[in-house]
């Protein structure tokens, strides 16, 4: 809870949800939890404006409140981790459509954006909205299937319900365990053709699990990297442990439980067609992918033709650390983490044994220290000697690395970087407002003339409003915008890495 | 007994001490000259002493006989007593050499005086001062035709007390170019990952001649120098280091196991400026000539 994290939550809710409900998500964020009549005494806002803002963050599950302590009112309280999802919505959507085809893609496009819905009324308004396109072909039929098997995948998840505790006046939301629903066809047909939803008597709400989409991204991170160290082989291998984890062990445990290699052979014969080295080698891989994999797999016993567990907890810190190994390369040259990775290995090590090993001039090698040591990726030690009799006492400094900090460090960066790159899109957007607009209007007639069968001279009249030099501009911008989006991604991906981290507890 | 018999006496004397380095006993000269009278002998090794051709060591209550280096013996001609003094404490420390002040507390000498010998030897070029690379304004003595100590001159990557990081940096770039080379072959190898594995590897001694072979270097690298800087590429995150069942340390090139990260991908993540920069104020994303530049 930074203050960087409160620009940057601010800064998104400015961006989707607009200033009202911005200036109460910042209020909340500064406060910690507060409920309606003090928000709308800080903010000086209307009550009912407040209370519209309160309805959005909640619906979306940006926010969550409990009774305060005279349990007639409710505390509200932002959940800034959920507000920060926001700009990882896109990475859902291509993982669904990349995993299970467009209709998944809609499907949870629709969800995202109406926070919770019942499984009915999502089916009938895509159905509905993608009646006429012939080209997707969507039919209700196939949504209805695709939807269950997103709930039996995990990817969708029953929404809370709220329930009301006796003698208190605020409801609590409490998590029901998800069942895979029936979903009777006709109805839904129905309602389609008679564009009516409000008959529907459906009433279990759902929503997005962002957590299952994580665990796809956690296993999409390990199998990649181990792919850029050994080969595609070792990737798959590392795919089918991560399988074999979930059945064993909870998802995100640091350690799994350990796992038998007689079934990953049986799962690489399967393969045999298709990679026939890894089927081949099978033990050779398993035995590399352990000793140079980054530690991301152990061997535990030799009962069973093998038993090996996956460290996940590990990989994540390995992974931070390749992450800040690059970030000091970036911002202070490939010589700086040289003496990073140096001091990492060593674990505590003195200056003069830095400058031996790393082979650098002795007047770069200090001062390169001393820029890490400012810029927090590293922290010294004193050691201070017990009071000699002789001239002065002597103390020794021991470099060393604090990764939990360091990462907290990063992480601070990345949330200015992307509080930055934000407002940079913001300011940009309200500077060329006025020739988006222009744009867009220009756009809408000449769809509507088109649609009219105007003549192609008036069309072009209309076109012509927008000089040469607009259109240039309208370019420029618009490339500007999709780079700072792509930016967003990525640091979005970055930030994901530190989560992961974060996970784990200090050791 | 007529000098030129003392004269082939002593020759043979001297034979015998050449062939034994570690010195002679008596016991010694008599076996391998049995001719020799021990009065002779007593009078000749009292005169090859005084010429100073031998030390004397008392070892275990039997008088050893050593032959002194025949440089040694030439060098403190004609010097007076202070020189020779000074000289043999220089000559004891051999390629390590010795400190200013550890001769002046070792030959009781005054500073002064003993500033006048070394600089006579100097000049007679009998010693050389050399500077230490740990501390810049310590000066060690040492025999003039001595090579310096890895400690004293730093070894191979020292010109003149000064560290050459361009050369670091060429075999730097060298090794990891040698080793990248082999990298591509552990990436689906028909013949099974460990083999793949194993061709990657190259020990020391394979990058040591592949640098000598290139011939970069005017100075012979010991496969210690190319350790040393095998062992920056680790540092470097380029490579990977591991031992072989026999002992000797074998490296491979690697890749970082995630590329590029947002962060750096993104100008604040580089900036000098990001900690100053602020919604209001001087330094703003809004106008910042980072982003400009690489927006356009």
């Amino acid at each position: 809870m930074s203050h960087q994290l409160g620009r940057v939550v601010s800064a998104i809710l400015q961006r989707y949800f607009g200033d009202i409900v911005q200036q109460v998500g910042s209020d909340l964020f500064t406060y910690g939890s507060k409920p309606i009549g003090m928000i709308v005494k800080t903010t000086g806002l209307a009550r009912s404006l407040v209370i519209d803002s309160l309805r959005t963050l909640l619906k979306f599950d940006l926010a969550t409140f409990e009774p305060s302590a005279n349990e007639l009112i409710a505390d509200y309280k932002l959940i800034p981790d959920n507000v920060l999802l926001l700009i990882r919505y896109p990475r859902y959507l291509l993982q669904m459509k990349s995993k299970y085809g467009s209709e998944a893609e809609l499907l949870v496009e629709e969800l995202l954006q109406q926070a919770t819905c019942s499984a009915s009324v999502l089916l009938v308004t895509i159905a509905t909205k993608y009646k006429d396109d012939k080209e997707k072909n969507i039919t209700i039929l196939k949504l209805k299937e695709m939807f269950i098997s997103l709930v039996t995948a995990g990817y969708i998840q029953q929404a809370p319900v709220a329930e009301l505790k006796e003698g208190s006046e605020v409801p609590t939301l409490v998590p029901v365990a998800t069942i895979v629903p029936d979903i009777e066809i006709r109805p839904l047909i129905q309602a389609m053709s008679s564009g009516d939803t409000s008959e529907l008597k459906d009433n279990i709400y759902w929503r997005v699990n962002y957590d299952r989409f994580h665990l796809d991204f956690r296993d999409e991170i390990m199998i990649k990297a181990i792919t850029r160290r050994i080969d595609e082989n070792a990737g798959e291998l590392m795919r089918f442990l991560l399988e074999q984890m979930y059945l064993k062990s909870p998802a995100w445990a640091a350690e799994s439980s350990p796992l038998c290699a007689l079934e990953l052979r049986e799962r690489c014969r399967g393969l045999a067609a298709e990679r026939p080295l890894l089927h081949q080698y099978v033990d050779q891989y398993l035995k590399v992918l352990e000793e140079n994999g980054g530690g991301f797999v152990r061997r535990v016993g030799d009962s069973g033709g093998g038993q090996l567990c996956v460290r996940a907890g590990l990989a994540a810190r390995e992974l931070v650390l390749a992450a800040l190994d690059h970030t000091v390369t970036e911002r202070l040259g490939s010589k700086a983490a040289r003496i990073f990775r140096l001091i990492r290995a060593r674990k505590y090590i003195e200056e003069d044994d830095i400058q031996k090993n790393a082979m650098l001039v002795n007047k770069e090698c200090k001062q390169l220290t001393y820029k890490l040591l400012e810029e927090h990726f590293i922290s010294v030690q004193p050691m201070r000697k017990a009071a000699s009799s002789g001239g002065l006492a002597k103390a020794v400094y021991l470099y060393h690395i604090k990764l939990h900090d360091v990462s907290q460090a990063a992480q601070e960066l990345c949330y200015r970087s992307l509080h930055n790159v934000l407002r940079r899109a913001r300011s940009t957007r309200t500077a060329h407002a006025r020739l988006r607009d222009k744009l867009r209007r220009v756009r809408t007639i000449v769809h509507g003339m088109r649609l009219r069968g105007e003549p192609q001279r008036n069309i072009d009249d209309v076109e012509e409003t927008l000089t040469p030099p607009e259109l240039a501009v309208l370019q420029d911008v618009e490339k500007q915008l999709k780079q700072l989006s792509t930016a967003e991604l990525e640091l979005d991906r970055n930030l994901f890495l530190f989560k992961w981290y974060f996970m784990y507890p200090e050791k | 007994m007529s000098v030129k018999t003392d004269e082939q006496l002593k020759e043979k004397i001297l034979n015998v001490a050449k062939k034994n380095p570690k010195g002679i006993s008596h016991k010694d000269i008599t076996a391998a000259i049995p001719e020799i009278s021990s009065a002779d002998l007593v009078t000749a090794i009292n005169e090859l002493l005084q010429q100073e051709y031998f030390d004397l060591f008392n070892q275990n209550g039997v008088l050893i006989y050593r032959i002194k280096a025949q440089t040694s013996k030439q060098a403190v001609k004609g010097a007076d007593n202070e020189e020779k003094v000074v000289f043999n404490l220089i000559e004891e420390a051999g390629n390590k050499g010795i400190w200013i002040r550890d001769i002046r507390v070792r030959s009781n000498l005054a500073n002064t005086q003993l500033t006048k010998v070394l600089k006579n030897l100097e000049s007679k070029k009998l010693i050389k001062a050399v500077k230490c690379v740990n501390a810049s304004k310590k000066k060690v003595y040492m025999l003039y035709n001595l090579e310096p100590d890895r400690s004293i001159s730093g070894g191979a990557w020292y010109q003149d007390q000064d560290f050459e990081s361009e050369f670091v940096d060429i075999l730097n770039v060298q090794c990891y170019r040698f080793l990248s080379q082999r990298s591509e072959k552990m990436k689906n190898n028909p013949r099974g990952p460990i083999v793949g594995r194993t061709q990657t590897y190259a020990t020391a001694a394979e990058v040591q001649k592949y640098i000598t072979d290139l011939g970069i270097s005017k100075v012979q690298l010991d496969v210690e120098d190319v350790i040393t800087i095998l062992n920056t590429l680790v540092y470097d995150g380029k490579a990977e280091s591991s031992v072989y069942p026999d002992g000797s340390k074998v490296y491979r090139a690697i890749e970082p196991l995630i590329p590029a990260p947002g962060l750096v991908q993104v100008p604040c993540g580089v900036c000098p400026l990001i900690y100053k920069c602020a919604s209001t104020g001087l330094i703003t994303p809004q106008d910042c000539n980072y982003m400009k530049e690489w927006l356009d």
